[in-house]
């Protein structure tokens, strides 16, 4: 498989847009780990982000604000054999659907989920987010934010999620190598992904990210596997953190609940008399 | 000799009256009995008011019946709550004295002993424990049951549990109860039926038939939240899906819930979810979704008194509107309504294989009173239970197909499905309207065509789904329209009416949507007089019916929403003040 495996249509996002740089790596990830388009399946949800199936060569189904999550651990769940990957905006997860994302962190279902954070929402013309900056101009805060805005990395570390890590749009091959990572963690990835909207976002552009983003690839001190130190840099509110933010080998949900290593999907489906039978006499 | 009987023990939640009905219920099951139980208890743990009545009989019963021949009471307060319900010749054994007072009340032959539980169990136990297997002592001198039945009940329900020795010392407490009861209780006060073989008869609650039902009929992926009266269903999946490969997963919330369930039944598994009230307005969302996905999901559904957290350890029929009416948007959806515990289980096979031939999202629902009662009932039929997956093709088929489409245009309006994983079948799954392929499209023309073609899927299933039942005199010019567990008094209090020499008959509504408005409106039509009796305040089906243009100016509605089923003497009596006008 090529990276052209994955295209199916040319995307009609605004020209500029970051989801872009995300459509291009999640490509070069699927091509380099050569998982067959039909194994795949993209869960998203609405936003921008949303038409990402319109473009990608896979198995796709879009759903409801904010439901990603839940969707997604149930087809993975379902057929563990498949490459379940769920692509999700801010207002998705960590707005309408930040229930969903806390759990899934803690819940630990082997796939992949991708919040492509723009700080803003596009797709309904330009609403504040939970991720724009305090202060933050747009139709519904005229007066600016008045509230902090949310960390998603930070908020999946403490629900205990297993991989959290952070890429930006501007430098796909950064991010490609995230996604690859994640894909092959067993449990539960996130990455969230900085990406400017360049039509209704006029303060978190490119340039703004690149000032305000630090590469931890480049801190020598770092480890992932600290905690402590994974929520000590993303509480300076001065940098932006970009690579992975903190990985933990832990059971999947996967490893611990399903009952074989068959796929639930592919066990043949009939009325089995012998063990119902069995069953029944619980109740004689 | 005497045919019929109905205990009831009372006391407070925290009393072990849950507990001590359940083995009672299995203990007069196995004398070969008919059992139906009432649990009426409020949603605490520990401090109120509740009790627990079962009734046994040697005919086929349905419903909990009008009076009460022994009452067993852990407190006095019990005794002044339920005084009213004991029948002429009742045996009241309270934990305490009577007071005068109530002894004065105007029943006649009934008659009052104090049985200390409490006291013996504490005196010869050293534990209050024991108290409950006491009161079943007692019950086995009343009822002269069988005491090898009762030794086996109790070594299933501890022996695995609390071992050998727990089961011994409440073999001791069973026959001190035995031997106290013997003592202040009179030959004539003895309530006993004949004792039956029991053989090939389960007895079960209406959750546990439909997980039952659910797992024979396939259903692999089950997500859920925890809400009273449903949670059984799951609870009991739990302890046997993974023999069948299958997964419950708890879930955050119920939106969760019918979400992962969408994702696993789109991944070609059959799954479900169930809830109450208050879950299946969070999962409103998600069924629209798999109205307009096409996607093969079952929701079992167990009312509970609403609005808002309402009552919610007690009965009502009053979801009916939430699921026929509700959630966004016009979209195919199938209601099916179980009026017996058996039909609790059979139906799961059929609204999964309805939700698989006209992939669309199918609801059963039931009502508190089946949910968490437990009746009698044959041992199912297996054979009865068949497996039809409709239009999910295979890989072979799939390959043979030149340009695959998801929701193909065809005459019926189902299109051929395939999941993920399946080579040349990639497509899209949509919640936003779209074309053929799955691809969202706002074009004018593919929009009609696609509601079309969803809609036309209803009203091929519409000839499909379950008919109505009638029972009774068929000739009879009376007529009664109900859905659900309402059945169950409504029988009794057709038995009742036939003996005061007036036939009747009952149209049980089995199908909410699409609505069987052909039958319903044939069956008023052959009657003078209709009665819709209805567990609510608004008279949910009957507005179903006229809105279907039904004739209804000889309807009269019997409702009722205090929290509890009807008896059958209510409705008996409601029917006659309308009939002797």
């Amino acid at each position: 498989m090529k990276e052209n495996s994955y295209h199916l249509h040319d995307p009609t996002w605004c020209r500029g847009c970051g989801i872009y740089g995300i459509f291009a790596a999640l490509k070069k990830a699927a091509a380099s780990l050569q998982i067959p388009p039909e194994r795949m399946v993209i869960v998203t949800g609405i936003g921008c982000h949303g038409r990402l199936n319109n473009y990608f060569n896979a198995y796709g189904f879009h759903g409801l604000h904010g439901r990603v999550l839940p969707v997604a651990a149930g087809v993975k769940l379902a057929n563990s054999s498949l490459a379940v990957l769920a692509v999700s905006g801010d207002g998705d997860a960590y707005s309408i659907g930040v229930g969903h994302f806390i759990h899934a962190n803690r819940r630990n279902v082997n796939m992949i989920c991708i919040v492509v954070d723009n700080r803003v929402y596009g797709l309904t013309q330009g609403q504040t987010s939970p991720t724009s900056q305090k202060g933050y101009v747009s139709v519904s805060s005229p007066f600016g934010s008045k509230e902090t805005p949310l960390d998603g990395p930070r908020l999946a570390i403490v629900s205990g999620g297993t991989f959290v890590a952070r890429g930006f749009s501007g430098i796909p091959e950064h991010l490609t190598a995230l996604i690859i990572e994640g894909m092959t963690h067993n449990g539960f990835s996130l990455i969230e992904v900085l990406s400017p909207c360049v039509t209704h976002n006029k303060i978190n552009t490119y340039k703004w990210f690149k000032e305000h983003i630090v590469n931890l690839d480049d801190d020598t001190n770092f480890s992932a596997k600290n905690k402590k130190k994974a929520l000590e840099v993303l509480s300076d509110q001065s940098k932006i953190p970009i690579g992975l933010l903190y990985h933990e080998e832990r059971p999947s949900f996967d490893d611990l609940s399903l009952p074989s290593d068959t796929p639930i999907a592919l066990t043949k489906l009939d009325v089995d008399e012998k063990k119902l039978d069995a069953i029944m006499k619980d109740f004689m | 000799m005497i045919s019929d009987i109905q205990v009831m023990i009372a006391g407070y939640a925290g009393d072990g009256v849950l507990f001590t009905g359940n083995v009672l219920g299995k203990i007069l099951k196995r004398q070969g009995w008919e059992v139906v139980t009432y649990r009426d208890f409020p949603s605490n743990i520990r401090g109120e008011a509740m009790n627990y009545t079962i009734r046994a009989s040697l005919n086929k019963i349905y419903s909990r019946g009008d009076y009460i021949d022994v009452l067993m009471a852990f407190n006095c307060d019990a005794i002044l709550r339920h005084i009213k319900s004991v029948g002429e010749n009742g045996v009241i054994l309270c934990e305490g004295s009577v007071t005068e007072s109530v002894r004065l009340s105007p029943k006649k032959g009934r008659t009052f002993h104090k049985f200390p539980m409490r006291e013996l169990a504490k005196k010869n136990f050293r534990s209050e424990i024991f108290k409950n297997t006491i009161l079943l002592g007692g019950l086995c001198y009343i009822l002269d049951l069988d005491m090898k039945i009762i030794r086996e009940v109790l070594s299933e329900v501890f022996l695995k549990r609390k071992g050998k020795e727990i089961v011994e010392k409440n073999i001791q407490a069973l026959r001190l109860g035995c031997d106290e009861a013997e003592k202040i209780i009179k030959e004539e006060e003895r309530h006993s039926l004949e004792e039956r073989p029991d053989k090939d008869r389960l007895f079960l609650s209406g959750d546990e038939a439909i997980a039952l039902g659910a797992l024979a009929a396939g259903c692999r992926f089950f997500a859920a939240y925890p809400i009273c009266p449903a949670t059984e269903i799951w609870q009991w999946l739990l302890k046997h899906i993974h023999k069948f490969n299958g997964l419950v997963v708890q879930t955050e919330d119920e939106i969760a819930a019918i979400n992962m369930a969408l994702g696993a039944a789109y991944s070609g598994v059959r799954a479900m979810t169930s809830t109450s009230g208050p879950g299946a307005s969070l999962m409103m969302e998600g069924f629209s979704l798999a109205g307009m996905a096409e996607i093969p999901i079952v929701v079992a559904h167990v009312q509970r008194v609403g609005p808002s957290t309402g009552l919610p350890t007690r009965p009502e029929q009053s979801d009916l509107n939430q699921w026929v009416f509700g959630a966004h948007g016009d979209f195919p959806r199938i209601v099916l309504s179980p009026g017996t515990i058996e039909e609790c289980f059979y139906f799961m096979a059929d609204a999964f294989n309805l939700a698989e031939k006209y992939q669309c999202p199918v609801i059963l629902l039931t009502e508190q009173n089946y949910g968490q009662n437990f009746y009698t009932v044959e041992k199912f039929d297996l054979s009865r239970v068949s497996i039809d997956r409709g239009m999910l093709l295979s890989q072979d088929e799939l390959l043979k197909i030149e340009d695959y489409k998801r929701y193909a245009l065809t005459e019926n309006g189902i299109s051929p499905r395939v999941v993920p994983s399946m080579a040349n079948g990639i497509h899209m799954v949509e919640g936003n309207e779209h074309d053929e392929k799955g691809y969202r499209d706002e074009d004018e023309e593919i929009r009609i065509k696609m509601m079309n073609k969803r809609m036309t899927k209803l009203n091929i299933a519409a000839k499909d789904v379950i008919p109505p039942k009638l029972w009774g005199k068929e000739e009879s010019d009376i007529g009664i329209i109900g859905f659900g567990s309402t059945i169950c008094p409504i029988r009794e209090a057709m038995d009742q009416l036939e003996e005061k020499g007036i036939s009747t008959k009952y149209l049980q509504v089995r199908t909410l949507w699409p609505f069987s408005a052909a039958e319903v409106e044939e069956f008023m039509s052959s009657c003078n007089t209709v009665f819709v009796v209805e567990n609510n305040y608004s008279g949910q089906l009957s507005r179903l019916i006229q809105g279907q243009g039904v004739e209804c100016s000889r309807v009269h509605k019997i409702n009722k929403y205090s929290g509890h089923t009807f008896r059958p003497v209510e409705i008996a009596e409601s029917m006659l003040g309308v009939l002797e006008q």
